[in-house]
């Protein structure tokens, strides 16, 4: 199968992925004993305001007709109005995704660094003070919550050294022109140097909390999945050639164990999103995980149906992604 | 010594318990894991004051009376803590009990009989498990409201499909086992046969998802009240009481989100640590590989 082709059918199946994911949220926020519009309006509400309130939300209907509705609002594109803010939730959440994204990516980008070569390192020697070490942070800092991690982070730089600055994206005068709405990279792109420096001053902390936080998975599996490299005769022939030993982790073992990695990097995306709900939360980090947990504060259910359609296209999209680039990598995978 | 004497047997078991890393971990998150329990169960006589009663000066730092300081509202921290350990352990058992309630009889049914009952099923059980546990336990807990059942509910949903998957994968390896074949030759009906034959060999491996899973039921609970999604203050609850002290972090009170962090962390470690241990000890060649 020629490269296209393969992305054009795993596009494909991706969509009855997206609807059984969609239906399945659906159905558990809907099936729970929970009532929405009671949650809405507090329970002192009279009847009849109740029932006005279900039949403007659609919530009278048939569960399959209100499925229905939450696919025509997702399909249109607009993901219905908030029952708060009546403004389209996709243009509200617009707003907020860039936030988002470029907080996964620097969170990313640091799980990425310490696992892949804490791991990688960890496994030239069996038993090594880098391999002990790793295993020991590797639990201990899977124990820790996020947003305890963020606040010792705020508390110690922002607050005793005062180095950092705590909360926010960028302080309120210097935020840059729109291109992406990420703002590292517009004041990149429009130079706007003390934009710049104001925004990575920010960053780092909270990209910092949820990177550390997961890199402990990373670093496992890497080190895992080394060690099961190490083992093939690949490895051993690489070594007999003299090769040196780093070419022979980094070029070798690291290389062929990279499509397993891959996959499992994917899947921790999802984690990481989860994270950047609580690390949006505590460093008042203005992104979709922030917007979710104030339209729940509001009880604003349209906003935040809306807002699990769009985690869902995002674990969606990840899916693809990750397969494209292991299709990409590993030519075996595409058959 | 003789060999059939209690304590010679003893020994040997805890020889062989000691004899590598995975036993003494198991040991140590046991160790953990009772510590809080006890906590837990015995709040009410081992704190020192009422942890939803003023009992002292707000914002009292660490000292004599008060060992971990004291809220906004004069609360000890230090009964916070203890009493906290109750309701972090309730919902987490609670979760985890219902999750594999509802995970491991599917995952039975599905794995023995296939077919398009089986694809349809995993098929929406991936789909959740694919989905941010998290963000699908807030989304959840935000139609029920708060309370201990509500706040359990939200999170067994999000660990049923582990609980289904694994079961699934391996009943379905499982069931045309010659000694499952020799059963139903003599004779055995579906339901002996799932339950004499194929559960206890599943068995093991839930055993250590359901102690990795109070871990992250611990985490999750302690996120859903970080939130202001889990019970109803003035409750003693860990998460809850974090999100009430980064109010004051800019005023310097650091014991406020030290402790009650530290008590997340430990019980999960905790938790972690035994269940590691555990399967090692319980499947030991599905462990990691060794060099």
């Amino acid at each position: 199968m020629s490269l296209k082709w393969y992305i054009i059918t795993r596009i494909l199946l991706a969509v009855p992925m997206f609807f059984i994911l969609l239906f399945m949220i659906f159905l558990v926020m809907r099936i729970l004993p929970g009532d929405p519009v009671l949650a809405m309006l507090g329970g002192k509400a009279p009847m009849s305001v109740i029932e006005a309130k279900r039949h403007e939300l659609g919530y009278d209907k048939p569960l399959l007709n209100q499925f229905g509705d939450y696919l025509l609002d997702i399909i249109k594109g607009d993901l219905g109005r908030s029952a708060l803010t009546k403004r389209p939730i996709a243009d509200e959440i617009a707003d907020k995704l860039p936030a988002t994204i470029e907080l996964t990516i620097f969170g990313f980008i640091v799980a990425l660094v310490i696992g892949i070569f804490w791991g990688a390192e960890a496994t030239k020697r069996h038993g090594g003070v880098l391999d002990i070490t790793g295993r020991v942070y590797a639990i201990f800092i899977y124990s820790i919550p996020v947003f305890w991690l963020g606040m010792l982070f705020q508390w110690f730089f922002g607050v005793k050294l005062k180095w950092l600055p705590i909360a926010g994206r960028i302080s309120p005068l210097l935020r840059p022109d729109k291109i992406t709405g990420m703002y590292l990279f517009d004041s990149l792109f429009t130079w706007n140097m003390p934009a710049l420096k104001d925004a990575s001053l920010h960053i780092i902390l909270p990209s910092l909390a949820l990177g550390l936080i997961i890199s402990s998975v990373f670093l496992r599996m890497v080190r895992g999945n080394m060690v099961l490299m190490l083992s093939q005769d690949f490895v051993k022939a690489a070594r007999a050639r003299g090769i040196k030993e780093n070419s022979v982790i980094y070029r070798h073992a690291l290389k062929n164990a990279f499509v397993p990695i891959m996959t499992v990097m994917g899947l921790q995306l999802a984690a990481l999103m989860a994270g950047a709900v609580l690390t949006e939360t505590t460093f008042s980090w203005p992104g979709i995980g922030s917007y979710l947990v104030e339209k729940i504060r509001y009880r604003d259910f349209p906003a935040i149906q809306g807002t699990i359609a769009v985690y869902a296209i995002i674990v969606v999209a990840i899916s693809i992604i990750v397969d494209i680039i292991n299709a990409l990598v590993d030519p075996r995978v595409r058959y | 010594m003789q060999e059939w004497s209690l304590s010679y047997r003893l020994g040997k078991g805890l020889r062989r318990l000691f004899r590598d890393k995975s036993g003494v971990m198991a040991f140590v998150g046991f160790a953990i894991l009772l510590t809080y329990l006890i906590m837990a169960i015995f709040a009410p006589y081992l704190a020192p004051y009422d942890p939803v009663r003023r009992s002292g000066k707000a914002f009292s730092a660490p000292s004599k009376e008060h060992w971990f300081g004291t809220t906004n509202l004069g609360y000890d921290v230090l009964s916070r803590i203890i009493y906290g350990a109750k309701i972090a352990l309730k919902i987490a058992f609670l979760a985890v009990a219902v999750a594999a309630a509802i995970g491991i009889p599917l995952g039975l049914i599905s794995g023995y009989v296939g077919g398009a009952f089986d694809r349809i099923l995993s098929m929406f059980m991936d789909a959740i498990y694919s989905f941010p546990g998290l963000i699908l336990a807030i989304a959840i807990a935000a139609v029920l409201g708060p309370g201990v059942i509500n706040v359990a509910l939200s999170i067994a949903v999000i660990y049923a499909p582990t609980y289904f998957r694994v079961i699934r994968n391996q009943v379905a390896s499982l069931k045309d086992q010659l000694f499952v074949e020799a059963a139903r030759a003599m004779g055995a009906r579906n339901f002996s046969i799932l339950g004499r034959y194929i559960l206890p060999n599943v068995l093991p491996s839930v055993i250590v998802v359901l102690s990795m899973n109070l871990a992250d039921a611990i985490m999750t609970e302690a996120g859903l009240s970080f939130l202001g999604l889990g019970i109803s203050p003035p409750t003693p609850d860990w998460g809850y009481d974090l999100s009430n002290g980064q109010r004051f972090l800019l005023l310097n009170y650091w014991w406020m989100i030290l402790f009650p962090g530290l008590a997340i962390i430990t019980i999960v470690l905790g938790f972690s640590l035994f269940s590691e241990g555990l399967n090692e000890f319980l499947n030991p060649n599905v462990g990691e590989t060794r060099r």
